[in-house]
């Protein structure tokens, strides 16, 4: 039950996703702002990082932007 | 953190070379795509209060690019890992007694107290690289792979990953696999799953080294909504498989009426454990989903961050996190970035924190696992106050 409901949701926001994305956009030269550091993603991979790892150590949850990296988090 | 990137010596040895032959020197063209590395570096302390786990980790992170879009990325992480750690027993109005992990010694916790092991110290060091090139004019493709070493843990990975743009490069779908296999090997060995913590020196229990994998699938789309605005949304799928407990975690065996631990008399002449005590059991499998929405917008040179994540899984374990950070600009290069998290998990279907009957079932007793929906990991306020220099 809760695998469908989790698969029906996904394929819903996919096919908003798809049909939105057509309808979006900048073109080539308006892409002053979005070439800035800081609104990459992420804006700073090594931070990511050291956050997610620690996350990753103290709660039973991982993933979402990236994976989980190595390690026991057995603390 | 800050971030330097230096010329190579190579460039200026050839552009005074052909300076040296009477040559044109590099055109601007050229110049644009001269291999350059970029570093970035970082200095974490990481703390927690009642002198429980402490960690000092350097990160440094490398980044080489070559002509044609393609990028060499290395990263070197050392974390030194000190303090205590929570045994998994429940605190009792008398002292209890366990046998440290090696099966060696054994440690005291005084009444009313959380039973802490105060042995825990390791260094881990961890590396990765990977390599980003283009396939075709609207692809990319990476690959890498990782490593990371502890006293008594293993990790080695390799990822990949492959993206696709279009509608004007406004919208990127991408698809990344990653796998790994961890060796574990717990100081005294493993312990068998629900067997009872013995007086020193009985390591009858233990089956030394074991194993696990993971799979993580990460598919997403990102979309740039207009000059200001875009957003990414992630689905991620993982499956770990093979020995996925704490080693050292044991949970607390009472008594069905009183709720006290079970006392124990150990071996006579034998140190041992004082009361009844069992190592932590959970399934060898596990499945996670998690959907994952990010969106960044850009105010008058301010940036607001936001995210959410749902997982849930085959463990039954929910949890939402939902992570806020506004970028505020300072004069020179610098920048404050306030920073919000919020973080919400259901238990695992298995979670007891502590057991009076004796069942086979997989049972747990580690608080990352136990609900949180009244305890939360609130970071509020955190600022960040950063600088970047580029040369």
């Amino acid at each position: 039950m809760r695998r469908s409901v989790i698969g029906s949701t996904m394929l819903c926001v996919t096919v908003i996703l798809v049909s939105a994305c057509s309808t979006m956009g900048v073109e080539a030269w308006e892409r002053d702002i979005l070439a800035k550091a800081e609104m990459q993603l992420p804006s700073d991979p090594l931070e990511a990082a050291i956050d997610d790892h620690i996350y990753f150590s103290k709660e039973a949850s991982s993933g979402g932007r990236g994976f989980g990296g190595g390690g026991c988090g057995c603390n | 953190m800050s971030r330097n990137s230096k010329k190579p010596l190579a460039v200026s040895l050839a552009t005074a070379t052909c300076a040296l032959l009477g040559t044109t020197t590099a055109s601007p063209v050229i110049a644009q795509e001269e291999p350059v590395w970029e570093f970035n570096t970082a200095l974490l302390y990481y703390g927690e209060s009642d002198n429980r786990v402490e960690d000092i980790s350097l990160n440094v992170l490398a980044q080489r690019n070559f002509v044609d879009d393609r990028i060499l990325t290395l990263g070197l992480t050392v974390d030194s890992l000190t303090g205590a750690t929570p045994y998994g027993a429940i605190p009792f109005d008398g002292p209890q007694t366990f046998t440290t992990p090696s099966g060696l010694q054994v440690r005291t916790t005084p009444a009313n107290e959380i039973p802490l092991d105060d042995t825990f110290f390791d260094t881990r060091y961890a590396v990765r690289g990977s390599w980003q090139q283009p396939l075709g004019r609207m692809n990319t493709f990476s690959a890498g792979l990782s490593f990371s070493g502890e006293f008594d843990y293993k990790h080695l990975g390799a990822n990949f990953k492959i993206s696709h743009d279009f509608n004007k490069r406004n919208s990127t779908v991408s698809l990344a696999l990653a796998v790994a296999r961890d060796d574990l090997d717990p100081e005294g060995g493993a312990p068998v799953p629900l067997s009872a913590m013995l007086d020193v020196g009985d390591l009858c229990n233990r089956i030394g080294d074991v194993d696990k994998d993971v799979v993580d699938i990460v598919a997403g789309i990102t979309q740039v909504v207009n000059r200001n605005l875009l957003f990414q949304v992630n689905y991620s799928f993982s499956n770990s498989s093979g020995y996925l407990n704490d080693p050292y975690k044991i949970i607390s065996l009472v008594d069905s009426i009183s709720g006290d631990p079970l006392p124990r008399i150990p071996t006579p002449g034998i140190a041992g454990p004082s009361h009844q005590y069992l190592f932590e059991s959970r399934p060898d499998e596990r499945t996670k989903h998690s959907l994952y929405v990010q969106t960044k917008y850009y105010m008058n040179g301010k940036v607001l961050d936001a995210s959410y994540r749902f997982m849930t899984g085959d463990w039954d374990i929910d949890s939402h996190t939902l992570d806020l950070r506004y970028r505020w600009p300072l004069s020179g290069g610098n920048y404050l970035e306030p920073h919000f998290r919020y973080y919400t998990q259901s238990h695992a279907e298995f979670y007891r924190p502590s057991i009076d009957w004796w069942i086979s079932a997989p049972i747990l007793c580690f608080r990352r696992l136990s609900p949180r929906r009244i305890r939360c990991h609130h970071r509020w306020p955190q600022v960040r106050l950063g600088n970047r220099i580029r040369q």
